[in-house]
């Protein structure tokens, strides 16, 4: 009873673990933009957090892979609390605190690999892969159960939804968003230590590549759930699967006038599908009534 | 209660930017320190590079030579053109980023509609036998209109199906890099060239380079820029589309209430911010490389939202802001040749300088806070 010979077996077995590590450091990241939005911070930080975990996971993961990973997460809480602090204390729109965190770390991490690393880069042995994969498989099921079956996280959503009635039912809101915001930066530089750790081994400063707006992508996609940011995480590994394994096939897909195969139009397919998807099935997405407002 | 005088806000605003300056070149020096850089001497070429002052005699047609305070200082004109070279698509994006937020839209999109008006302007500028009278026009225009489509899409599928803009702002921007690299892949490559590059354009679409800096970038583009500034911040106040649009971000309940035309005015508005930042890419195409290159955009469509909050979303303060970010960038990069100290410095600068130019420590005044209050009430009820 063989309905796949071996190469189709074959082809499914590799598309699939391509498709489980594409997806991972998008769901890593996407879980972290879950806790933060859903307790009312925008976060398009969430680029800069990788960035940040990438690069001190390698800096000083240099001895011990595991070492770096503990470093990229607590670091990357750091930038996570930064952006708390500027949005929640300092009254920084969050798009502005965003978007100069991005900023930041994006030429902090350039500035310092050219300084401490050679030319060349540096060489890591890493994490295993799979550490990452398990977690980012096992994470968004935590995670709906920390929003939806916890007093925290019953209390991070009232926060998110209606931070004056929360603040009437005797919750803080500040703290409660300061752990969200840290979770999320923490989880952000553990998704960006996957990039530098566990995959190639060595830091680029072009390594998140957009990644991490791509993991906001998810959050909305999802509707700003686990399960549907983690599928949109899997839908979008899916994409980078598909396109890393024609590229390798060297098929050409050529139908009207166009030629579907080219790694550019294949590149592009992840974000049109989020778009179509935007457009007809997702339909009005309701963010958190309190995102980005002021408590 | 009295109110504050308009040059007050305006000094005390001014003042408190130029603190944020100080503040973030502070803290990336002392980054610079902590890694063992010479301190001094980078600021020193930065500050040299952003503005082609340097001490010494001039010697040569391309120095103008000073004597202040007893000491001969000259300006390197080439050093001081390609800062003006480098601010000038910083102009036309920041002022496109800020004419979305005017209307209320954050157009992160500003990359994406660059690059496409950049390949739409490569296209255009290959037609032969024109005028430059005609070409050049033709040429910018062409790079407008492109952009103009591009940055209306986020704008209709906001009103048509309530998509967050910052949302399809950002996915667009994939999509246009990777439909231009699509683009020329299948059609528009040059096929003398190894890289993926369009042919050369027309030299009567060509911009051509300022006479006392021929071997720079600066071109008759940052002309154009500085009077799109000039007349954004002289035409929004003063006109009735500038009315609308400011209404409409100020309050879209209000404004549609008052029979303005909320979703016409917000496609208006993002296909103009698409306009401004697909005139940056044609400028840049006619003026720099004369052909559609891969990074033609670099990051200026992204530099443009650091560029426009910076400038508070006026014209002048787009204006003056862009000069800053292009003198420091361009200074850096004149640091890093003289240096060594990475030209990544102004990008650290840039991020701070944003962080710092966000915070609102004045505490809302009472009677604000009533109004929103109010406001709240109302959106509750609706």
């Amino acid at each position: 009873m063989s309905l796949l010979d071996v190469g189709q077996m074959r082809l499914i077995l590799a598309l699939s673990t391509a498709t489980l590590a594409g997806a991972t450091p998008l769901a890593l990241a996407a879980m972290g933009g879950i806790l933060s939005e859903r307790a009312g911070i925008v976060n398009i930080a969430l680029e800069g957090f990788m960035v940040t975990g990438a690069f001190v996971g390698v800096f000083a993961g240099r001895s011990s892979g595991w070492e770096g990973l503990a470093a990229a997460a607590a670091v990357g809480a750091l930038f996570g609390l930064l952006h708390g602090f500027l949005t929640q204390k300092m009254r920084v729109d969050h798009v502005v605190s965003g978007l100069g965190i991005n900023l930041l770390a994006a030429g902090a991490t350039r500035f310092l690999a050219l300084r401490w690393f050679t030319t060349e880069g540096v060489t890591v042995i890493g994490v295993p892969p799979t550490v990452f994969i398990g977690l980012a498989v096992v994470l968004p099921f935590c995670v709906h159960f920390a929003l939806y079956r916890t007093r925290f996280g019953l209390r991070l959503r009232a926060v998110g939804e209606n931070p004056e009635t929360a603040r009437m039912a005797g919750i803080r809101p500040l703290p409660l968003r300061y752990a969200a915001v840290g979770l999320c930066g923490m989880l952000g530089g553990i998704a960006g230590a996957y990039l530098s750790l566990g995959e190639s081994h060595t830091f680029s400063s072009n390594m998140s590549a957009g990644k991490g707006y791509i993991a906001l992508a998810a959050v909305i996609f999802g509707k700003w759930k686990p399960a549907g940011a983690a599928l949109a995480a899997l839908l979008f590994g899916f994409c980078y699967a598909l396109q890393s394994q024609l590229q390798i096939s060297g098929k050409h897909l050529h139908w009207i006038g166009i030629e579907w195969s080219s790694p550019a139009l294949l590149d592009m397919l992840p974000y049109l599908m989020t778009l179509l998807a935007l457009v007809t099935v997702v339909g009005r997405a309701t963010p958190p009534a309190a995102l980005g407002k002021e408590i | 209660m009295k109110r504050p005088s308009l040059s007050g806000i305006l000094h005390s605003r001014a003042l408190f930017l130029f603190g944020c300056v100080l503040g973030g070149l502070g803290i990336a020096g002392v980054i610079m320190a902590a890694c063992g850089y010479p301190v001094g001497a980078a600021y020193g070429a930065l500050w040299t590079g952003a503005t082609g002052i340097q001490t010494g005699p001039a010697d040569g047609l391309s120095q103008i030579g000073f004597v202040i305070a007893g000491r001969q200082v000259h300006i390197h004109l080439f050093l001081f053109a390609q800062s003006l070279a480098r601010a000038t698509p910083l102009i036309l994006t920041g002022l496109a980023v800020a004419v979305g937020l005017r209307a209320g839209l954050f157009n992160i999109g500003a990359q994406g509609q660059m690059v496409l008006g950049a390949l739409g302007a490569a296209v255009a500028g290959q037609a032969h036998g024109l005028s430059p009278a005609i070409h050049v026009p033709l040429v910018l225009l062409t790079g407008a209109a492109v952009g103009a489509c591009w940055g209306a899409i986020p704008a209709l599928l906001k009103s048509r199906r309530g998509v967050h803009e910052v949302l399809s702002t950002i996915l667009l921007n994939y999509v246009a890099v990777n439909l231009a690299a699509y683009l020329i892949l299948h059609g528009l490559k040059d096929p003398e060239r190894m890289a993926a590059e369009t042919r050369e354009i027309a030299a009567s679409a060509w911009l051509g380079t300022a006479p006392f800096a021929l071997q720079s970038n600066l071109t008759g583009g940052f002309l154009i820029a500085v009077v799109a500034a000039v007349g954004f911040a002289a035409l929004l106040p003063w006109t009735a589309w500038g009315y609308r649009l400011r209404a409409v971000g100020l309050g879209p309940e209000a404004a549609e209430a008052a029979g303005i035309k909320v979703d016409r005015t917000r496609i208006f508005a993002m296909a103009l911010s698409g306009a401004l930042a697909g005139a940056a890419g044609a400028i840049e195409v006619m003026s720099v490389h004369h052909r559609y290159v891969e990074g033609v955009a670099a990051t200026y469509g992204f530099d443009g939202i650091a560029v426009a909050l910076l400038g508070g979303l006026s014209g002048i303060g787009v204006l003056v802001s862009a000069l800053f970010f292009g003198a420091l960038e361009s200074g850096a990069a004149f640091m890093e040749s003289q240096t060594n100290v990475p030209a990544d410095l102004a990008v650290i600068v840039e991020g701070i300088v944003i962080l710092f130019a966000g915070i609102r420590l004045v505490r809302r005044s009472r009677a604000r806070e009533h109004i929103e209050e109010g406001r709240q009430a109302t959106d509750v009820s609706a």
